[in-house]
């Protein structure tokens, strides 16, 4: 690796990575359409649900149905963003071994794995527009003022970051042990529930919204969708923004190190 | 054939337990896609107390019993699952020389099965039992059996009939995966809340309802009045799997009679 940082840095062959993943991604149509069907699907029934709980309860002041109906339909989309796993290549090429082959090239190997899954996450992200599509036939989404858009887009794109580095470190095992797949499906269920995907974490019984907000899910989604309902108001933007920021700050260095040790395993174990 | 089985079981055993950290794991998952569903009931039904008359109690009770339905027909029958798979990959052909039925070699097809899932939905069964408050007497611990076995057999039926599809189409992934959604999402929720067609489809298409929502009103007392029926038809479970999976078996054999193999 240490030959690669010196060489003069080049950013076109990893645009090239990113086309391709986004290549690679258009041919499995099938999860395309299964993709919008399973939100069409989900957005009936989040309305339908939540409906029916604010047609029979005292509705709770801060979040009136219509802004639970928008909360909940926006965390679905966010979701067709943030619960891919962007690093996966990272686990294949560990597992078929070809990674070996990657640290020859005249690459940085962990900014190819970043280079593809952004071409992936890019390609889903194109299909936000028909998702949001399908999902307006159903529900009404509220549109903020152009401010609160700005903000939400920042943190969304921070929590994207959150998402990133803790795929990446669970990737990042996978140089140890190559049973990670049921740790990673466990990890996307606890980030949908524990990140306010599902419901959110202003809803959640006192001892156990502690415990929430001391874990990093909540800064992938709960954050940006507070900002977008104006839960969190402007005055608390920098606080939240700051807190998400230095998730991404440790998880940055835990991925790194175990990128650096996991890399070092590969050469001593090559030979 | 008994004998047969015997072995599968055994062999799925072994391969677990050849395989224990990827069992743990995977265990902990299920507990993890359960335990998750049943939080976020609670941390719903904690904020607004009742949905249409239904308390967190009741729906947990609604669930377990989905769960303990779906859970036994996991155990027993989840290969059915993989025949489209099977078909596609030309394998499945392996099924029809052999000299037992097709239907049990497809089913007693050794794998990495052990009951953790059927483990963990009795117990929680049991659980949500005392915590709902249903009254248990000799006619609940004799019901309950049948319209869980009566549960699990709607849920074989179904997934038995789109399994057949796979002779005739390629990909039946996609409904497969509808399907699948209407029954772990929607069965979570007494169906009252749904809009006329959808409860039509849950309660008469794909009859959804009668694993938990029919019976847990039955034995919850609950009257919702769902197309006027009585709470009494969750009793009839039972009947209504029996039908189905000897649909889906007709339907399954008049499949095979017409497989002619994917052209490997």
């Amino acid at each position: 690796m240490s030959v690669t940082m010196r060489r003069r840095f080049r950013l076109e062959p990893y645009v090239e990575f990113a086309k391709r993943a986004i290549a690679r991604e258009a041919t499995y149509r099938f999860n395309v359409f299964t993709g919008l069907g399973s939100l069409v699907v989900r957005v009936y029934l989040l309305r339908t649900v939540w409906t029916a709980l604010y047609a029979h309860n005292a509705a709770p002041r801060e979040l009136p149905l219509h802004a639970i109906v928008t909360y909940s339909t926006v965390a679905l989309l966010m979701g067709l963003v943030l619960d891919i796993d962007q690093t996966r290549a990272l686990y294949d090429r560990l597992h078929d071994g070809s990674i070996a082959t990657d640290f020859m090239k005249p690459i940085n190997v962990p900014l190819y794995f970043f280079a593809d899954g952004t071409g992936e996450v890019l390609f889903h992200g194109a299909l936000l527009v028909p998702a949001l599509g399908f999902a307006l036939l159903l529900v009404h989404v509220d549109v903020p003022s152009l401010g609160v858009l700005a903000a939400f887009a920042v943190s969304f794109l921070l929590g994207y970051f959150v998402g990133f580095f803790l795929n990446f470190i669970l990737n990042c095992s996978a140089f140890w042990t190559l049973e990670i797949s049921a740790v990673q499906m466990i990890v996307t269920w606890l980030t949908d529930l524990l990140g306010g995907q599902l419901v959110p974490l202003v809803f959640f019984p006192a001892a156990l919204a502690g415990v929430v907000y001391a874990l990093p899910f909540a800064a992938m989604f709960s954050t940006p969708l507070l900002i977008y309902v104006g839960v969190i108001g402007p005055e608390r933007y920098f606080d939240v923004m700051a807190s998400q920021l230095a998730w991404i700050v440790v998880l940055g260095t835990v991925s790194t190190l175990l990128w650096r040790a996991g890399a070092r395993r590969v050469v001593v174990q090559g030979g | 054939m008994f004998g047969l089985y015997r072995q599968y079981w055994r062999i799925n055993v072994l391969t677990t337990l050849e395989y224990r950290a990827n069992f743990i794991l995977w265990s902990l998952f299920t507990v993890v896609y359960h335990g998750s569903a049943i939080a976020a009931l609670y941390i719903v039904l904690h904020e607004f107390p009742s949905m249409n008359g239904w308390t967190f109690r009741d729906m947990a009770f609604l669930y377990a019993l989905w769960m303990l339905a779906h859970a036994l027909q996991n155990t027993l029958f989840s290969n059915v699952d993989d025949v489209p798979e099977r078909i596609r990959e030309g394998d499945f052909d392996r099924v029809l020389i052999r000299p037992v039925d097709p239907l049990f070699s497809v089913i007693a097809t050794p794998g990495q099965i052990f009951p953790d899932e059927l483990i963990l939905a009795a117990s929680f069964f049991a659980l949500a039992t005392v915590y709902s408050g249903v009254r248990v007497d000799a006619a609940f611990v004799l019901l309950v059996p049948l319209v869980v076995a009566g549960g699990a057999l709607i849920d074989l039926g179904i997934n038995l009939g789109i399994a057949t599809l796979a002779f005739w189409f390629v990909r039946v992934d996609a409904l497969r995966w509808v399907v699948l959604q209407l029954e772990q999402e929607f069965t979570r929720y007494p169906i009252v809340i749904y809009s006329r067609g959808v409860r039509f489809l849950l309660t008469f298409v794909i009859p959804f309802a009668f694993m938990n929502y029919f019976p847990a009103a039955y034995f919850l007392d609950k009257h919702d009045g769902t197309f006027l029926l009585p709470p009494q038809v969750g009793l009839l479970s039972p009947l209504i799997g029996t039908a189905l999976v000897l649909a889906a078996y007709a339907f399954w054999r008049f499949g095979l009679r017409r497989y002619q193999g994917v052209g490997h």
